[in-house]
């Protein structure tokens, strides 16, 4: 039938149609506004890799405030007042019933934001892997080392946070994350990425294929910063041997400039981020102050007190809680906040030293603190538990508000020698694992 | 896209050889009522489909194959008439008669078909130029729809002139994503984009509480001239709009421009002056010393007796401009049978209500209706429109630099007048003098705007049953906009360290869309009884934008080149989208009695993860027409009509969305990239709309009574929400599809022709709405989202539960949900709308009102905390809130702070007399029949009545944002206007 014929013709048309439709390719279109970490990861240029190095060093600062309040204030170096949040003073210190939560910016914010610099990494890591650029094998591998180096720290200061909760490692592929791993797996996990990095930094004698502000470009030299860490991690993990080997290969040097180390770099320039550790002194409302102990327990002549404190012109009083001192380790919004320097590779190398029945060279080391410190050589006893208290001290004193008392005394088992300000308030041991994961 | 234009050419040219040719000639003389010639009526011979218009003197000659069939006449605004092709003999008249039902007005169904309403299957709204334009004078087409027609909630954003309308039709069917409809003009898909001038950086909007930009900028569609438009028909969800696919889940709204007709040419010459003036005064608080005290403090006290008891009137300084409107219209239409043409040409000029604030616009349009040959028509739109719109500097701030949080900080006895050599005071109450402010800051919208539109259809072939056509359209829309912000670095908030001593914005948009497609149309009738169209085409649309927002600061001198100046950061964003798709429709009719359409849409996008993967969105629709049985007694019942349609549609996830890009990260000297916080999603599919909508249309009376009820019921799923992810991802957020939310509804309209005689005719429509929204799915924790936190009121989208319900902090007697931590205050939706139209002909008067009545919705009013805050509050000594009659109503209110955001949620019911006109026409004789004169007086917002305690309940602080548009933050008042026009047609 006619009808049917010139139906059958539509539809033929049709169907003719649907194919053309399929055949008219649309192509994807790359974002138009920003780069895509995608493509630079499959064949990055030079200036990307640059770029992303730029963007990790840039990253690891971000929100490290958060992470030296929650340190210094449960480590009740000072006390962090904030007239527009008041759970630095309530949660923090464990007020009341305050509790530490699993959803309040105080976790939240670092962990997320070293867990990006992390990711940030990991893409510099296969743009490193799959670049077409023109660098040998060797500034790949130590450029990769590099990444995994700052990896590590990130991964460091996470345990730090957890602590007994663990640490969730494998985030290569943000759909399968891998699991939460022990605290004493994730530390094996941060030694082994030091370490894995550490071979192909030792001994390497290539600059990186891009220049970063940590440290060195030279891939040897960058290996002693990378020791430094690891004599941390060591030290947490009571493995003398292991940190005195790498404090040996790091750079530790008994005579040398105390601040010389590496640090974490603030400018202002327009989008720069400032040292957020700062405030100006005598603030109101958003401000730092000294855990009065931190004054009243020190040595006379302690120089460390007076270079790192201000006495206010009037009292800072919070939630019942009060000082005279401003927190003033910075003295401008643009001042370095150190990763790690030599002074506590110094004080390190006294605890290895103390822990190993070395106490002359332990003693040798405490004495160049204390003197730099302008005080007169340690009279102390040398037995271990003798030694260990004066190096926890000088490290209170000389690592004050650089992140290390809380971690010290919870080593040691130690955290009932802390402070309490007001009746009920609780030290805590460790911070929660984000309500997210 | 080329290459498959070239090969449906290709196919066409196979199919030539069908074309047949004709073999009798009809002709004949249309005329109207009384009995003149009625030039531009289209004849169609509906067996060949052979169609013409008629002439200058209302005749038509047609060229037929046979000579048995039927021809049919039609008219816009006129029934229908069908007369055999055998009774059309030597002097052949026929009269036309007005369409009283509208049932036989054309509605657009297809991308290239149409079907008279009372064919549809669908509940399509309609307006006609004489309900957008024919009352009074519409600032802007989208001000224009307001209460027009059924299943909308249409709502200012504030009344800054130039524009910024929100229109969400049958309710909430977006989260994040796209809220509002598509406009497509005369084929050509209409940019409706709002772009923020970059006020952000000196008001600081956003930041504290929301990270929305709260610029209020205009919406685009603005630039229409509501003066040219013939028609409008609104999709208003899936069931009707589905052929649109992926970019027609919050509706379509199609609008036809006026074209010529043929015959002499008609000239319409029109002036309307007008003013227009603040619809509401709220009043100042009147001061004593011992308020001043307890507001301000002692230091204050002494500033308040030097101004020896002098009070400025500063609402009235601030809105009391009576706003000069002059509107200035020329067209000229006409043609002969092959060729049409219509011309428009206006000019807009009003000053707003604060003074250094208005909106210019020039439009020109030239329309062109082309036969070519026989078998070939073109047509072709062009419209260029210039426009500059002065916003003044609105809505909320953290810095206390808008004139509108300037305004609720000052107490009128604080002088902020310039001395004698132009030296303006620093107000001692608030960073900001806001009349020096008005007075040197520049906020201008500057639009150049192109839009170029053609189609051409080709008769492929004609044969008696069946005929095929294909139909090629393009479509251009092309603009530049310029913002230009200027703040001099004199300002009280920009010298003295108080800011960056003077700031420059310029901001420039290009924006380009194009739109293709390729159609082609089979109709084809089987005996008469039964008739089938059948189209299939393939559509493109590209769009391509490109923002860039220069911020100077640090001015050099009072230059405001963006080099005469010492600092300088440059924002660029670009929008870059291409879709493909297809679609296949067919439309069965059988004797008028069933009415059946099928049809799907298959759509790729650059958008989506997967830019060519194919989208599907079906769609069916079903109209019985009982009253064409021949059993049916159409004495009183005139028309019967039961529908049903279901469809669906999609929705894009906002642009960038499938991108986890690398983001600045300035390090030092250089820039570096760091990875984003939110991550993309490639997987994230097109939030999709489901609606199925039933109901029936019945006509009384020969149809002067009827009545058209609809019930819908749409559910949008995969609704796209930036969700929070664990962050050991290395993301915080992430792009995922979470939600969906039900929308059901009814929609009443009720037309009516009560009188209809020589001297007297009476008109109207009475229109019904309600809409219930409900989220039916969230894979996420309940969140609050949108306004400013709880302590203030704010949204909050939880199962269950209507998507803008407003929540809040709650004190002892508010009902707090334990869980949540939060009670429920109110809710954005209103519960119902009533709208009526009346249009009353007596002799050479008519006059034609529009009511409006929105009961319900609630808005967030954050002006009344702020004044409160500031102490300024007109109602601030007035003791009418305290139950216990111990505090003022602004203590009461500011005692709430931190307790309950009750206060702060309000009823924005309001009752509105929105349009009333009155013309006269001048009889012709007067002119000695050379011109028709028409004189008329009209209002706009003429009655306005609210128990809303601001300028007007109808705002929005966040523009045209999906959920929170209903909050008020010190907006540019909304405003009443008066009309004086002058109409002269040769």
């Amino acid at each position: 039938m006619k009808i049917f014929l010139i139906k059958n013709r539509m539809i033929i048309r049709l169907v003719f149609l649907v194919i053309l439709i399929y055949s008219c390719k649309v192509e994807p279109i790359q974002d138009p506004n920003n780069p895509s970490p995608s493509a630079i990861a499959a064949k990055g240029t030079l200036s990307e890799i640059q770029n992303l190095v730029d963007g990790t060093e840039s990253g690891i600062r971000i929100n490290m405030n958060f992470y030296y309040d929650d340190v210094s204030v449960i480590g009740r170096e000072y006390y962090r007042f904030s007239t527009s949040d008041p759970r630095f003073t309530s949660d923090l210190l464990g007020k009341g019933t305050a509790q530490l939560d699993s959803n309040t910016f105080y976790i939240t914010n670092p962990f997320a934001a070293r867990y990006r610099a992390i990711k940030n990494a990991n893409i510099l890591i296969d743009a490193l892997t799959n670049t077409k650029a023109p660098i040998t094998s060797e500034q790949r591998k130590a450029g990769i080392a590099y990444a995994k180096t700052v990896q590590a720290y990130q991964y460091l200061l996470i345990s730090n946070l957890l602590y007994n909760n663990g640490l969730r490692v494998d985030v290569k592929d943000p759909d399968h994350l891998g699991p939460f791993l022990s605290r004493e797996q994730g530390i094996d996990a941060i030694i082994n990425l030091l370490n894995e990095a550490n071979t192909d930094l030792k001994n390497n004698l290539v600059e990186f294929p891009f220049h970063t502000t940590l440290y060195s470009q030279k891939a040897a030299e960058f290996s002693k910063f990378n020791r430094a860490l690891a004599a941390r991690v060591y030290i947490y993990k009571q493995d003398w041997m292991a940190a005195n080997t790498a404090l040996q290969e790091s750079f530790l040097d008994l005579n040398g400039d105390l601040n010389a180390g590496v640090y974490h770099m603030y400018s202002i320039a327009g989008g720069d981020l400032l040292n957020a550790m700062y405030f100006p002194p005598n603030s109101s409302g958003e401000t730092r102050v000294v855990q009065p102990r931190f004054i009243t327990d020190a040595e006379a002549g302690d120089k460390r007190v007076i270079n790192k404190t201000l006495l206010r012109t009037s009292e800072a009083f919070q939630d019942d809680l009060k000082s005279n001192y401003d927190f003033f380790l910075y003295k401008s919004n643009i001042d370095p906040i150190p990763i790690i320097r030599n002074e506590e590779l110094i004080l390190i190398y006294a605890e290895v030293k103390a822990q190993t029945n070395d106490p002359a060279e332990a003693n040798k080391a405490i004495n160049k603190i204390r003197s730099a410190a302008g005080l007169g050589p340690y009279a102390g006893g040398n037995d271990t538990n003798s030694l260990i208290t004066e190096i926890l001290k000088q490290r209170r004193y000389s690592l004050f508000g650089e992140g290390h008392r809380w971690i010290d005394l919870r080593r040691y088992n130690l955290l009932n020698q802390l402070p309490i300000d007001r009746p009920g308030d609780d030290v805590w041991i460790q911070f929660p694992i984000p309500a997210n994961e | 896209m080329s290459k498959k234009i070239n090969l449906l050419f290709l196919l066409c040219n196979v199919l030539l050889p069908f074309f047949s040719l004709a073999q009798f000639t009809i002709s004949g003389t249309v005329t109207d009522a009384t009995n003149n010639p009625l030039p531009g009526v289209s004849v169609i011979h509906l067996n060949s489909f052979v169609a013409t218009s008629t002439d200058a003197n209302g005749k038509f000659s047609l060229v037929i194959p046979k000579k048995t069939g039927t021809l049919e006449f039609t008219y816009v605004g006129l029934a229908r008439q069908t007369v055999p092709v055998v009774e059309v003999g030597e002097s052949f008249v026929i009269k036309m008669k007005e369409d009283v039902g509208k049932l036989d007005e054309i509605v657009v169904t297809g991308l290239a078909s149409s079907v008279r309403r009372s064919n549809l299957g669908n509940a399509v709204s309609t307006i006609t130029s004489k309900q957008l334009v024919g009352t009074t004078v519409q600032p802007t087409m989208d001000a224009a729809l307001y209460g027009k027609f059924t299943g909308s909630n249409i709502s200012a954003n504030s009344g800054a002139p130039g524009g910024g309308i929100s229109i969400k039709l049958r309710g909430i069917t977006s989260l994040v994503a796209n809220s509002q409809p598509l406009f497509i003009v005369d084929g050509v898909y209409y940019d409706n984009s709002s772009i923020n001038p970059g006020l952000n950086s000196i008001s600081k909007a956003a930041g504290q509480g929301n990270t929305n930009f709260q610029d209020n900028p205009s919406n685009r569609i603005a630039d229409l001239d509501p003066e040219d438009i013939d028609r409008i028909e609104i999709l208003k969800g899936a069931s009707a709009a589905a052929i649109y696919g992926s970019r027609a889940a919050a509706g379509v709204v199609l609008i036809t421009t006026k074209r010529g007709r043929s015959g002499k040419p008609r000239i319409e010459l029109s002036h309307s002056i007008g003013v227009q003036m603040q619809l509401k005064k709220l009043g100042q608080r009147q001061w004593t010393e011992d308020k001043v005290l307890a507001s301000y403090g002692a230091s204050a006290v002494p500033l308040f007796r030097g101004a020896n008891g002098q009070i400025f009137d500063y609402e009235k300084e601030l809105f009391g401009n009576k706003g000069l409107m002059n509107n200035t219209r020329v067209s000229i239409s006409g043609g002969n049978e092959n060729t049409t043409y219509y011309a428009g040409f206006t000019r807009k000029d009003d000053e707003g209500i604060v003074k250094r604030t208005g909106y210019k616009k020039t439009s020109v349009r030239l329309n062109l209706d082309q036969k070519v040959t026989s078998f070939i028509d073109a047509n072709f739109s062009a419209n260029y429109v210039t426009s500059n719109a002065d916003r003044g500097f609105f809505n909320n701030d953290n810095t206390s630099t808008t004139l509108g949080v300037s305004f609720v900080s000052t107490p009128s006895w604080v002088n902020l007048y310039p001395d004698a050599n132009g030296n303006y005071p620093n107000n001692p109450f608030a960073p900001s003098n806001f009349i020096q402010t008005r007075d040197l800051m520049t906020n201008r919208e500057h639009v150049d705007r192109i839009l170029l539109g053609g189609t051409a259809t080709w008769k492929i072939f004609n044969f008696s049953k069946n005929s095929l056509r294909l139909i090629a359209r393009a479509g251009m829309d092309n603009y530049t906009l310029n913002t230009i912000a200027i703040f001099p670095r004199e300002l009280q908030f920009e010298k003295d360290g108080n800011g960056t001593n003077g700031a420059s914005i310029y901001g420039t948009t290009l924006d380009k869309s194009t739109n293709f497609g390729g159609i082609l149309v089979h109709n084809f009738k089987l005996s008469g009884n039964l008739e089938f169209t059948t189209q299939a085409g393939l559509t493109s649309e590209n769009l391509d934008q490109d923002n860039v927002v220069n911020t100077a600061t640090q001015l050099i001198g009072t230059q405001t080149n963006l080099n005469q100046a010492s600092a300088i950061e440059v924002q660029q964003t670009k929008t870059i989208q291409k879709d493909r798709g297809f679609f296949v429709q067919e439309e069965m009719n059988y004797r008028d009695l069933v009415l059946l359409t099928l049809g799907m849409r298959g759509d790729k996008s650059s958008r989506n993860g997967d830019a060519n993967k194919l989208y599907y969105y079906p769609k069916g629709a079903l109209a019985i027409n009982l009253h064409k049985l021949s059993t049916w007694n159409a004495s009183t019942l005139s028309q019967l009509k039961l529908r049903a349609a279901y469809g669906e549609s999609g929705n894009f996830a906002p642009f960038g969305a499938i991108y986890s890009p690398l983001v600045s990260a300035v390090f030092g000297g250089s820039t570096g990239s760091l990875i984003t916080t939110t991550r993309g999603n490639e997987a994230l599919v097109p939030e999709r709309q489901k609606e199925l909508e039933g109901g029936f249309d019945i006509g009384a009376f020969n149809n002067r009574v009827s009545l058209e009820a609809t019930y819908y019921r749409k559910t949008v799923q995969d609704l796209i929400f930036n969700v929070a992810v664990a962050t050991s991802s290395g993301f915080s957020f992430a792009w995922k599809n979470v939600a969906a939310i039900r929308n059901q509804g009814v929609e009443l309209a009720l037309n009516a022709t009560p009188v209809l005689n020589k001297d007297l005719q009476w008109n109207f429509t009475v229109a019904f709405w309600k809409n219930k929204a409900k989220v039916t799915r969230l894979d996420v924790p309940a969140f609050n989202t949108g306004a400013f936190g709880a302590t203030l009121g704010t949204y909050r989208i939880e199962k269950d539960k209507s998507p803008t319900q407003i929540v809040g902090i709650g004190g002892p007697s508010d009902k707090v949900d334990p869980q949540s931590g939060v009670a429920v205050y109110g809710d954005g939706e209103p519960d119902f709308n009533l709208s009526s139209y009346q249009d009353l002909v007596y002799k050479n008067f008519e006059l034609s009102v529009l009511m409006h009545w929105k009961k319900g919705g609630d808005n967030i009013n954050l002006s009344t905390l702020l004044s409160d805050i500031f102490g300024t509050s007109p109602d601030y000594d007035a003791m009418t809130l305290d139950p216990a009659k111990q505090l003022t109503n602004g203590k009461f209110r500011l005692a709430a702070l931190g307790t309950t955001a009750r206060p702060w949620v309000e009823d924005a019911s309001y009752f509105r007399v929105r349009e009333l006109g009155l013309t006269y026409r001048i009889p012709k004789h007067v002119f000695k029949n050379i011109a028709d004169v028409k004189v008329g007086v009209s209002a706009r917002n003429l009655i306005n009545i609210f128990n809303y305690s601001s300028y007007d309940p109808e705002v929005s602080n966040f523009g045209s944002n999906a959920i929170s548009s209903n909050v008020e933050v010190t907006p540019y008042p909304s405003s009443k206007s008066f009309h004086f026009t002058l109409t002269v047609n040769f």
